[in-house]
């Protein structure tokens, strides 16, 4: 009984207890001088349990009587969700060392939030689903605000902090009046009172209540207001695992709420996601145009590409799940590689994020230039590169679910999105040459990783590494 | 050869130029050559087949479950076009050897072209419109590179993007189109689609699709309104104008109205959208093309003027005007081409491309003359070159074509354009080339080398060939006609002829011609009438565009996200009720199982002092310590509501929490100003206001609709008032539920209480180590203190009442397993006795007589808890099993003893020690540099009516 739960949460126990006595141990030992060997330690771990999750799962597994589901989708989640921090913790390494903010705590703060992540894509009830959400949330609050020393991060910790308390208080609310309605916690148990056509007013009120805390968790318009804020204000690496990691894991949870628990009243939350992907995706397109910082840029860029995640998932069928997905997944590959442009981006030492700086930047570094520049076309989504299929994936599953308008809607915000990445092509192509030059950036882990995600864009066009079967199958799991 | 080899070859062979890059220019050059004509080669294996009216196919899945399937076609269309692309191609790259500096990179402009090459050759014969699509973007996004080459110009770098944002965007539009047509369909396989014209056009999304997948086009092929990014892609090297902007890249929009022409003519849509534009652009450009003094920027009008022409054709729909199409497609790219690396070799030889500068290079260049002269002349429609018979059929057409319900229309404009055609042919050829030589080129003209003009001169030699012959070429283009026209129409049996006889067209031509000579007589006042006339300058549009598009986002987002909090707690909120809104309006509401209580009198005054408090602290909330008392009204009114719906136990957690509360506050209250200052408009606080009445009340109508309404399941309570006695002995289900049925949650909780006071204890301590300290201790506060920091009479009372109070704590605390109390409340309400001390009497006096410390004290309530759990273990039972029993101590009556009780010590113990070790460091800060703390309990300062100039030790009294 105990023994056979414990055994199939044991990759989050493996990884919280690992957090927890590497806490220990670096407190009572070298400290911040650990820092860099903790880094690498945890990305090696995150990669071993992605190896582990990723290659012997098999089947539906539920464990503590339905409060945790590990499932394919679960597992599709879990392993993009390991990948991409091992990914963003071993850029950040150097990024973070060289500027003095490279405290031990930081890695150990990102598995626990990868813990509370992996807690969230596998919650099976409402009590599973807040525990692992505010497991991520708190961690990421802290490292928000990890440069304390400058006003900024700490301005963006702040918010990130009281905004995202107002939306778990939202979601506890809802919570409890979808309990109230529904009579129970667990997913298996609501869906069987949430039946089309027949929700009273608390369990949808209840359900809308659920959607905005979520909507909070995946800044999805309108409760995105603490992205810009907090995506310009943390430090970069902390800002490029806020736009990965954690994104997957509060889509995978969303979609594991409306499926799982609410699947039978689909278009009681298509409508409601449908329009939060709407605003998401245009606000996403309109604001980034006048931004000319580039990590401010990247926040809206992600609030629209939420805003298309969600058009998957509006859609309310396998074909959506599926190609939200994918979309995570090819969303996350290309905001790595972004990550490891931006990170390099340096003048004397010190980041810079002004994109102007990028005044022909071709002409120095045309390699790197070349990479950033098949990213940015893959983010617009401009074909053939794999981008494209992201969205076109999630088109034809909102198109096919009957939202052609929504589809329409879409390609629209896209047209107007693809403006703002391609003035930063346009800058570093064909800008204006600085006198103040970026420093040359010599870092072989970020190049790598740069040059692997472009790379990645332009083979992934063969066959996506055959990730549409993964995900097919793991979608298949979630909607029935 | 297979057709995936020969969209490959370009792709792989781009690798290529990069490489031998350094192997010198010609060897670069060589491999490009090579790589092109191994697909030419290629392509031609498979001509038998073509010619026999077979369709070649190839057929690779990529991605089934998208519909994305690497199907090739190649039929007399995809042959025709992939023949001029890989052709043309060969004599451009030849060219392109002789016409690139030394200083450019010409392993880049290489692996480009060929990329481009291969996207083009990949269009032409996609047989499935996903991939149609994917090739069609990569042209746009090699095109931007190409014309981007020169990055040290400006007007390449402007027009690069232009050319990118314009195509791109119809790209996208188009993909919306092809994707509606594949829904309509079922398949996007081109030849399926072609197979279903009356599903396509009956079907409501016909018109949509249409408009879509023509913006596609027109952005691409130039039409108007779309025109005006052509010439400014002329900024590229000439290699690429002849062979993008005159031979390939524009002719992909007018290869899938071809394409598409099966299922998507033929309706009035497409007859008024088609013909429409393309006769606008024709003349428009034509005439606009006349007043160009640059010589590519001539060309290029000249370009979408033709391009109109042919789009024109299309759009009428008939079979004849498809045919005529093809042919002049066919015609405009021998003689276009031509003239567009005619123009390079005059750019190259002379340095200017200026025709201002220009004139008399006839006798200087006399092979160029030529290679112009035919071409110009084939252009502007002279018989016996292919020009004019393209153009004879293209007016023979539009003399049947009636637009917008008049007949004269279309022949009056295709006459008009045809003229403003010839005109600027006859103006290429007379001020370029004759006239007086000049003495002031910017560099002497000669006649280049053969690598320079050979590749114009045999394209001549083809412009020739089919005007004195156009029986060669009649075949060919039926062929393509044919497959056009897809079995939706028969091919049209009209000969290829010079001669005509005296029909209309001949008449239209003659005076197409003979009007283009008068036009050139009277050219110079016509250009300063040109000059004079006010026109809409394309680009500064454009630019203004993009810049209005930046202004009005910045416009929307900055006050959207000024970083201010309440501006976002507003959306947020607006966001949240609206949402709620709508679920109250979609869902059903069940009928109010419950009835109303009846109001008294004393239930209507407790909620009126509520709303009372809380509007009265809304509005009075500036003075800070008032606000403080109504918070407290506010807070005494709830706990009194939780004992009104029966909660009594909820009701003095919440009292005695309140205190707590308000004591904590009045401590943070005493390092702030007494007042808030203003800092928000009247306007703002009335949208705030409107906003928080929104919340208000949509609370209120949830809170209304869950009170009168049963829940849905039986609720827990049921579960835990049946066994609370019977499995925890205790009658008091709240305290059972803390010290049992949830215990570990509650131990658990204790631990969590005592590290927040520990975390605030340190917090504090840090703070008073660091430089907050200095100011802390220097800080001056903003009006008089008090005289008597502690008043008799408070010092008095606290005394008096403390041993009741600690005595009310220890029967509150032994009630609590039975009747409402427990550990949590009697902890709060001994942290209270103990408080009220240090507020009457000074924190010195206080901790001076306080004996164990709070840590210790937090430590043993959790060890206590914590081995009342493990105590179970030692009989069999899982931690925190609660047992009791009842016992008799005479002279006591039978009572009951309960572990849980013991548990409950815990509780309290940690509870009384989290609350005072956070307030203690609370009031730690509060100490000043200016007054040591007294040691006496009461004493009263003396100078605070006329302050002393010097510190004056307060006096003294003790008790």
């Amino acid at each position: 009984m105990i023994s056979t739960d414990l055994n199939i949460i044991l990759p989050e126990t493996v990884l919280a207890v690992y957090a927890m006595l590497a806490l220990v141990g670096a407190v009572y030992t070298g400290k911040d001088k650990l820092a860099p060997a903790l880094v690498w330690a945890t990305s090696g771990l995150f990669l071993a349990l992605a190896f582990w999750i990723g290659t012997t799962g098999e089947g539906t597994r539920i464990a503590f009587g339905g409060m945790f589901v590990d499932d394919g989708f679960a597992r599709f989640a879990k392993v993009v969700i390991l990948l991409s921090a091992a990914a963003v913790l071993v850029m950040s390494e150097a990024y973070m060392e060289r500027r003095g903010i490279l405290r031990f705590e930081y890695p150990l703060l990102i598995a626990l939030s990868a813990v509370g992540m992996m807690m969230m894509v596998s919650a099976g009830d409402l009590m599973a689903l807040y525990m692992g959400l505010e497991l991520q949330s708190l961690a990421l609050y802290v490292v928000a605000s990890l440069r304390r020393d400058s006003a900024k991060s700490t301005e963006a910790g702040l918010k990130y902090f009281v905004l995202g308390a107002l939306s778990s208080g939202l979601l506890l609310y809802g919570a409890s009046l979808t309990y109230g309605y529904a009579g129970t916690t667990l997913f298996s148990g609501i869906i069987q009172t949430a039946t089309e056509g027949q929700m009273s007013i608390g369990l949808l009120i209840g359900l809308v209540l659920l959607i905005s805390g979520l909507a909070f968790k995946v800044s999805a318009v309108p409760f995105h207001m603490w992205t810009p804020d907090v995506y310009e204000g943390s430090p970069t690496p902390v800002t490029a695992f806020f736009a990965t990691a954690p994104k997957v894991a509060a889509m995978g949870l969303f979609a594991r709420v409306m499926h799982d628990a609410f699947g039978n009243a689909t278009a009681d939350w298509g409508q409601v996601v449908a329009l939060l992907s709407l605003l998401s995706m245009f606000l996403g397109a309109v604001a980034a145009i006048g931004q000319r910082d580039i990590k401010r840029l990247m926040a809206y860029s992600s609030i629209a590409h939420m805003g298309y995640a969600l058009m998957g998932l509006a859609s309310g069928t396998l074909l959506g799940v599926q190609a939200m997905l994918i979309y995570m997944a090819i969303y996350v590959t290309m905001n790595v590689g972004t990550f490891a442009f931006i990170l390099s981006m340096s003048r004397d030492g010190q980041p810079v994020t002004d994109i102007r700086a990028l005044g022909m930047y071709s002409r120095r570094e045309p390699g790197k230039a070349l990479a950033m520049l098949v990213l940015l076309f893959s983010l617009a989504g401009v074909p053939p590169l794999v981008g494209f299929f992201g969205k076109f994936y999630v088109l034809r599953a909102a198109y096919e679910a009957g939202l052609a308008w929504l589809a329409i809607a879409g390609v629209v915000a896209s047209v107007i999105g693809a403006f703002y990445y391609l003035r930063i092509v346009f800058y570093m192509y064909f800008g204006e040459e600085r006198e103040d030059r970026l420093d040359a950036g010599r870092s072989p882990v970020l190049w790598g990783f740069l040059m692997g995600s472009a790379l990645i864009m332009v083979v992934g066009v063969v066959n996506l590494f055959g990730i549409e079967g993964a995900a097919q199958a793991a979608a298949a799991t979630l909607v029935n | 050869m297979s057709l995936f080899l020969i969209v490959a070859l370009p792709f792989f062979g781009a690798l290529l130029p990069g490489l031998m890059n350094s192997a010198g220019r010609s060897a670069c050059a060589g491999v490009t050559f090579t790589v092109s004509l191994a697909a030419f080669v290629g392509l031609l294996t498979n001509l038998p087949s073509v010619l026999s009216g077979d369709v070649v196919m190839a057929r690779v899945d990529w991605m089934p479950a998208l519909g994305l399937n690497f199907t090739l076609m190649l039929d007399g269309l995809g042959f025709f076009f992939a023949l001029l692309i890989l052709g043309i191609g060969l004599l451009i790259i030849a060219y392109a050897r002789h016409y690139l500096s030394r200083d450019d990179n010409m392993g880049e402009f290489f692996t480009y072209l060929l990329l481009f090459q291969g996207a083009m050759v990949g269009i032409v014969l996609s047989d499935n419109i996903l991939l149609l699509l994917i090739f069609w973007e990569l042209t746009s996004l090699s095109s931007f590179l190409l014309i981007g080459y020169w990055k040290h110009l400006p007007e390449g770098r402007q027009g690069a993007r232009m050319a990118l944002v314009v195509t791109g965007t119809g790209g996208l539009a188009m993909i919306g189109g092809m994707l509606i047509l594949g829904q309509i369909v079922g398949s996007y396989d081109l030849s399926v689609i072609l197979a279903n014209r009356d599903l396509i056009q009956a079907d409501p999304l016909y018109v949509p699709a249409l408009i879509l997948i023509l913006l596609g086009c027109f952005t691409k092929s130039a039409q108007f309104p779309f025109h005006f990014w052509l010439p400014h892609a002329m900024a590229a090297p000439t290699p690429v104008s002849a062979y993008l902007h005159s031979a390939t890249m524009v002719k992909a929009g007018l290869f899938l109205m071809a394409r598409m022409w099966p299922v998507l003519s033929g309706t009035p849509e497409w007859f008024m959208i088609v013909t429409t534009a393309g006769l606008v652009t024709m003349v428009l450009a034509a005439v606009i093309a006349l007043f160009k003094h640059d010589l590519k920027a001539l060309l290029a009008f000249s370009t979408v003027s033709h391009l109109g022409l042919i789009t024109m054709l299309l759009g009428t729909g008939t079979a004849f005007g498809a045919m005529a199409a093809m042919f002049h497609i066919l015609n405009h790219a021998t003689f276009k081409a031509a003239l567009f690396m005619s123009a390079g070799i005059v750019d190259h030889e002379a340095h200017t491309r200026d025709i201002r500068r220009l004139g008399g290079l006839r006798t200087l260049m006399p092979v160029t003359f030529v290679i112009v002269t035919l071409a110009a002349l084939s252009m502007a429609g002279i018989p016996l070159l292919n020009g004019f018979l393209s153009k004879e059929m293209m007016l023979e057409e539009a003399t049947h074509t009636t637009l917008f319900g008049m007949p004269w229309l279309v022949p009056a404009l295709a006459t008009f354009g045809s003229l403003f055609s010839a005109a600027y042919c006859f103006r290429l050829i007379g001020h370029v080339f004759l006239g007086p030589v000049r003495n002031d080129y910017p560099a002497k003209p000669h006649d280049p080398g053969a690598g320079l003009w050979l590749p114009p001169a045999i394209l001549v030699v083809f412009v020739v060939g089919i005007g004195i012959a156009p029986f060669l070429a009649e075949p060919f283009v039926k062929l393509v006609t044919a497959s056009v026209l897809g079995g939706e129409a028969e091919v049209p049996k009209a000969y290829f002829k010079i001669w005509h006889g005296l029909v209309p067209a001949l008449f239209m031509s003659i005076a197409a011609v003979v009007g283009g000579l008068l036009l050139m007589a009277v050219y110079n006042p016509a250009l300063r009438l040109w000059d004079a006339a006010p026109r809409p300058e394309a680009k500064v549009i454009f630019e203004a565009i993009v810049e209005a598009v930046a202004r009005l986002a910045r416009r929307l987002i900055l006050p959207l996200h000024n970083g201010a909090f309440t501006r976002y707690a507003v959306i947020g909120a607006i966001a949240i009720v609206a949402a709620g809104l709508h679920a109250w309006i979609s869902g059903t509401a069940a009928a109010p199982t419950r009835t109303m209580q009846p109001a008294t009198p004393i239930a209507i005054a407790g909620w009126l002092m509520l709303v009372g408090a809380t509007c009265g602290l809304v509005l009075m909330h500036r003075d800070r310590l008032l606000s403080l008392i109504l918070i407290g009204i506010v807070g005494l009114m709830v706990s009194i509501g939780f004992a009104f719906f029966s909660a009594p136990d909820l009701a003095m957690t919440q009292f005695t929490v309140e205190v707590v509360t308000i004591i904590l506050l009045l401590l943070a209250l005493n390092f702030l100003p007494k007042r808030t200052p203003v800092e928000s408009s009247v306007l703002r606080r009335v949208r705030d206001a409107g906003v928080a009445i929104a919340g208000g009340l949509a609370t209120f109508t949830l809170a209304y609709h869950y009170l009168l309404r049963d829940a849905i399941g039986t609720p827990i309570s049921e579960f835990h008032l049946a066994n609370s006695y019977k499995g925890g002995g205790g009658t008091n289900v709240v305290n059972v539920i803390l010290v049992d049925f949830r215990g570990f949650d509650t131990y658990g909780e204790i631990i969590v209480l005592g590290i927040a006071a520990l975390l605030i204890y340190a917090l504090t301590e840090t703070l008073l180590r660091g430089p907050v300290r200095a100011r802390l201790l220097n800080r001056k506060p903003d009006q008089p203190r008090a005289g008597d920091m502690h008043p008799m009479m408070m010092v008095v009372l606290t005394r008096v009442v403390m041993p009741v109070v600690l005595m009310v704590g220890f029967y509150i605390f032994l009630r609590g397993h039975n009747e409402p109390g427990g550990g949590f409340i009697a902890g709060l309400i001994v942290s209270i006795a103990v408080v009220m001390q240090y507020m009457a009497s000074g924190f010195a006096w206080t901790s001076a007589r306080l004996k164990y410390p709070y840590h210790g004290v937090i430590g043993a309530g959790v060890l206590i808890a914590g081995l009342t759990g493990i105590g179970s273990w030692f009989v069999g039972k899982p931690f925190l099993t609660s047992d009791f029993t009842y016992v008799r101590i005479p002279p006591f009556q039978e009572f009951e003893l309960a572990t849980a009780a013991l548990f409950d010590l815990g509780v309290f113990l940690s509870v009384v020690g989290a609350v005072m070790l956070s307030l203690e460091s609370f009031s730690r800060l509060a100490r000043r540099a200016d007054e040591t703390d007294s040691e006496y309990p009461m004493d009263i300062d003396p100078s605070r009516d006329n302050p002393p100039p010097d510190a004056v030790q307060p006096a003294r009294e003790s008790v």
